[in-house]
């Protein structure tokens, strides 16, 4: 059977532990030159307190959407909780809820509750809160995200228009006062289980809407902006070798899907396939013998074996069997 | 029922046999900077393994307070670079070069293999990082992995991306890249397509035709 390979060829002499020892030292040599030019790309990182020092009525309308459970994270479904909000496969609700997150108490009225043990002006407002009913909280959620809207920051203090927030205003304004201590870390990521801190979940949680977002827009990391193969500081490399997934976020039947994790991820895995079964797939597995490009990394071994001398030459040299 | 050890000691001969490893002789064709390509990448995963041993030591912050530790970090880093890119030039090679041809498939798979791979050990070290990047890319990324029913990874638990990078993801990958490489080494790499201008082809293609 014809398995277009050439058998004709000669074994030249090879110092294979020499070649292997130039490799590793040329990528050593292009890595520390690299190190000592360019360093390393380190972007400071969005902290809570930060956001709350710099953003007081953002990060209000945050710690309301984790209230009302109009956040994200919130209404998110699996496998943090039963929402619905970002659901984008059978299968995600299949897994179930697997790293559990109460936004409203685990973002908000646990840490207050914390609070309250250091300042006890909280505990009035809370009690309040959490004895009300379902309505009235809904009430006092809806006021607040409205007057949030038209709300505005003095010396870091946010100003409501008046309006029925009932212990909501003060409520939030201990939790932005938390959040400017520094404090809300440890109460976001505490587990009482355990005294190592590995898991950031609810931190991060925290502030993945709209506190992320506004961070990473100016540095066009977001999905829709090929965020994964930018740097998070100019002029370094990002995760370029994910280019054909961050494309293929990019075309509109999937970025305007509400599944467009699902499909982009499940395309880009397709596109590997593709990939990786070359050699099985009919007419691409012969792309590159028409493509010809073979023909230039070949050239010198074409050269020489259309020399009728090199045939004659040949004869006396190591031949090869079928190499296969 | 055979000898399980003679069985293995006849399809390890090759395998572990120096000559395998250590040729002191190549095709004429593998010759010049396109047979570096591999090597190259696979030196660039040397290097990342030795930089990560030291990060790993020392713990994932260290660079944020320790000067040393950072220029490790950046060498980490243009290691990733270094392994990405020589091999995106090695997989550019082998595709024009049709390296799949002779029987080599299963050496072209587990390659595809190895880079797929390569992606996730990459993207789990940039989320331990902890700056801006590791904390937008771990709740950015985290849908498409809750999508594909993949949620037990949590994107956002540095613990469990710290294993996964220093331990579960190289043991994995380089698993892999060992498997694609000794399958290079007992297969040899492919020799070129049959020139039809070539005299050698000519009487080949006139003995098939016989």
């Amino acid at each position: 059977m014809m398995d277009d390979v050439v058998h004709d060829y000669r074994m030249v002499p090879e110092d294979f532990v020499k070649h292997l020892t130039v490799t590793l030292v040329i990528v050593v040599i292009v890595v520390l030159v690299a190190s000592m030019l360019f360093s390393v790309p380190e972007a400071k990182p969005l902290t809570i307190k930060q956001y709350a020092e710099t953003n007081p009525v953002g990060f209000e309308e945050v710690a309301l959407r984790a209230l009302d459970g109009q956040g994200r994270i919130a209404n998110y479904g699996p496998p943090y909780n039963h929402g619905t909000g970002n659901v984008e496969s059978g299968i995600q609700q299949m897994v179930g809820i697997l790293h559990p997150i109460n936004a409203a108490q685990d973002f908000v009225l646990k840490p207050l509750a914390m609070a309250a043990s250091i300042n006890p002006a909280i505990r009035p407002p809370l009690k309040t809160f959490t004895h009300a009913s379902r309505s009235r909280q809904v009430f006092w959620e809806s006021q607040l995200s409205l007057a949030l809207g038209h709300a505005y920051q003095r010396n870091g203090r946010v100003m409501l228009p008046s309006g029925e927030y009932g212990p909501l205003a003060p409520l939030l304004a201990d939790t932005l006062n938390l959040g400017r201590s520094g404090l809300m870390s440890g109460a976001l990521i505490r587990n009482s289980q355990v005294v190592t801190r590995f898991d950031n979940q609810n931190y991060l949680m925290f502030l993945q809407g709209a506190p992320l977002h506004g961070a990473v827009t100016p540095l066009q990391l977001k999905g829709t902006q090929w965020g994964i193969i930018h740097p998070a500081v100019k002029g370094y490399p990002g995760a370029w070798w994910m280019t054909i997934p961050t494309w293929i976020y990019q075309w509109p039947f999937v970025a305007n899907s509400p599944a467009n994790d699902a499909i982009a991820l499940f395309l880009g895995l397709l596109a590997w396939l593709l990939l990786a079964l070359t050699p099985w797939i009919p007419v691409w597995n012969q792309v590159p013998k028409w493509a010809g490009v073979y023909r230039l990394i070949w050239k010198r071994y074409y050269q020489e074996h259309q020399k009728p001398s090199d045939r004659l030459g040949d004869q006396g040299g190591a031949r090869s069997v079928r190499s296969s | 029922m055979a000898n399980w050890t003679q069985t293995s000691q006849k399809r390890l001969q090759s395998i572990l046999s120096v000559e395998t490893w250590l040729p002191d002789t190549m095709p004429e064709y593998a010759q010049g900077f396109m047979y570096m390509l591999g090597s190259l990448t696979a030196s660039s995963f040397v290097v990342l393994v030795i930089s990560g041993l030291v990060l790993a030591a020392n713990g994932p912050a260290s660079w944020s307070y320790n000067g040393a530790m950072r220029f490790v970090a950046a060498t980490h880093f243009w290691g990733v670079q270094a392994f990405f890119f020589f091999m995106m030039l090695h997989l550019w090679r082998v595709f024009f070069t049709g390296a799949w041809r002779g029987g080599r498939g299963l050496t072209w798979l587990v390659g595809s293999i190895a880079l797929l791979l390569a992606i996730p050990t990459a993207f789990t070290g940039f989320l331990i990082n902890g700056d801006l990047y590791s904390e937008w890319n771990a709740v950015q990324a985290k849908d498409g992995l809750n999508a594909l029913g993949l949620g037990w990874v949590n994107l956002t638990n540095a613990g469990q991306m710290f294993g996964m990078h220093v331990i579960v993801m190289p043991l994995v990958l380089a698993f892999f890249i060992g498997l694609h490489i000794t399958r290079v080494r007992l297969k040899s790499v492919v020799p070129p397509y049959p020139d039809k201008s070539s005299p050698e082809t000519r009487i080949q293609m006139r003995e098939r035709g016989r």
